[in-house]
């Protein structure tokens, strides 16, 4: 508790607001501002520069958080985040210094691409897959969809979210796995819509969600075997985006959003515990 | 040293709080370039120490303090470098004169108007209004006396309700 005889009212009254005033004190300041007007206008002026801080205060946490950071914190070290921001209010600047440097680095790109094919092209005829194509994680072609899908403005589902029971039925029977639609909007999503994906030749369900700022979630979900535990979640960063697979009953799920999303561990694990 | 499982989530708890450290950060930087470079050193701080975190308490406040300590070392770093010509703020009991209009080119006009006040009345108001710390907690973790807390939230709460009244008028 703080002693504030002899100081000026406006400290007073604001270690009042706070409950940091000894009782004596504080009894002291009800009976001045039961008779005192400007005492109490002082405190209401107190109160609405409160509420005014603590929403612009409020703003500041939707801010992106530095997207290298975020990625050494979970990963551990090895990256210097420093030279690897989120872009704020200096992308116009950078763009204009990188836009040269990339199309001179195209042209001379397409010329060796062009004279490289041309040899190639007269000693081999035939492209024969590698084993590696058929081995691509599933996850990965799902981050694609995913970056092709998100930028969608007026196409971003098949089906919107006024068709919830639709979806469900839809999309349980199209992939063979039963599931509720989670309501992630205690985490800040809205629920948007679905799509049906493919991905390693097999049926996808794609459940997508937006946050308050704009960028788009994604749960994914395939009917399979995987060697993933159950409720082990395991997050893996690509580029921009951040993958959280988990293993449920006999279907692999994945939740895909911004890499820079602090959260998305956390709400993978209330998807996975609704759906 | 911490088991592999509890280093886990200590990062998890750590990334999970980049938010609210980073606006903690750029209260005491007032620039959004020095508040992640702080952020970062904090985080690998905490990491590197987090043996020491005994998870009694906020860790928030815990690393907050860490953040702190950081801005200090540096500030006074630049002090140096610059001559010293650079006010250490923490050393200040009075309040130093307005920031350079440069200084808040943060995001939106609110978060401007916020960075735009004098220094040390940001974080006094984050720790107290708006994370609910007490003012002993808040002296804590920034390192000056509880009754400066006390005066520097004041200050702080009259500035924003005259920033009330512009942005109220501006709007009008």
């Amino acid at each position: 508790m703080q002693q504030t005889k002899g100081l000026a009212l406006e400290i007073r009254l604001s270690a009042y607001i706070d409950g940091e005033l000894p009782e004596a004190e504080k009894s002291e300041l009800d009976a001045l501002l039961a008779r005192d007007e400007k005492a109490r206008a002082l405190l209401q002026t107190l109160r609405a520069g409160s509420a005014f801080g603590n929403k612009a205060f409020e703003d500041f946490l939707h801010d992106p958080v530095p997207l290298a950071l975020v990625r050494q914190i979970k990963q551990g070290p090895g990256i210097t985040p420093r030279f690897a921001r989120v872009a704020t209010a200096n992308l116009p600047q950078r763009n204009a210094r990188v836009w040269p440097r990339l199309a001179a680095a195209s042209v001379v790109l397409l010329f060796l691409g062009g004279a490289s094919g041309f040899i190639l092209g007269s000693t081999v005829n035939t492209y024969v897959p590698g084993p590696e194509a058929a081995e691509r994680p599933w996850v990965q072609e799902i981050a694609d969809y995913h970056r092709i899908y998100a930028r969608q403005k007026r196409h971003l589902v098949e089906v919107p979210a006024s068709q919830a029971a639709e979806i469900e039925t839809w999309l349980a029977s199209s992939v063979g796995v039963a599931f509720n639609i989670p309501d992630l909007s205690p985490k800040g999503l809205t629920f948007e819509g679905a799509r049906l994906l493919v991905a390693n030749g097999k049926p996808v369900a794609q459940l997508v969600y937006r946050d308050r700022d704009g960028n788009i979630f994604a749960i994914c979900f395939q009917r399979n075997g995987s060697s993933e535990q159950p409720d082990q979640f395991s997050e893996t960063i690509r580029g921009d985006l951040s993958l959280v697979t988990w293993q449920k009953d006999k279907a692999s799920f994945v939740l895909i959003g911004p890499s820079s999303d602090p959260a998305l561990q956390d709400i993978a694990q209330t998807a996975a515990a609704v759906i | 040293m911490r088991p592999a499982a509890d280093m886990k989530d200590f990062r998890r708890d750590l990334v999970g709080l980049l938010p609210k450290l980073r606006r903690f950060a750029l209260t005491l930087t007032r620039d959004a370039k020095d508040a992640d470079d702080l952020v970062q050193e904090a985080c690998e701080r905490a990491i590197t120490r987090s043996q020491l975190w005994n998870g009694e308490g906020r860790l928030e406040g815990w690393v907050y303090a860490m953040t702190r300590n950081l801005w200090v070392d540096e500030v006074r770093k630049r002090k140096v470098c610059g001559g010293g010509s650079m006010v250490d703020i923490f050393d200040e009991d009075e309040l130093s004169a307005e920031p350079s209009r440069e200084r808040a080119v943060y995001a939106n006009q609110l978060q401007k108007m916020i960075l735009s006040m004098p220094e040390g009345l940001a974080s006094a108001f984050l720790l107290v209004n708006v994370d609910g710390y007490s003012y002993r907690e808040a002296a804590d973790i920034l390192g000056i006396p509880a009754g400066t807390v006390m005066s520097r939230l004041s200050t702080a709460r009259l500035r924003l309700a005259a920033m009330l009244s512009e942005d109220s008028e501006r709007r009008a």
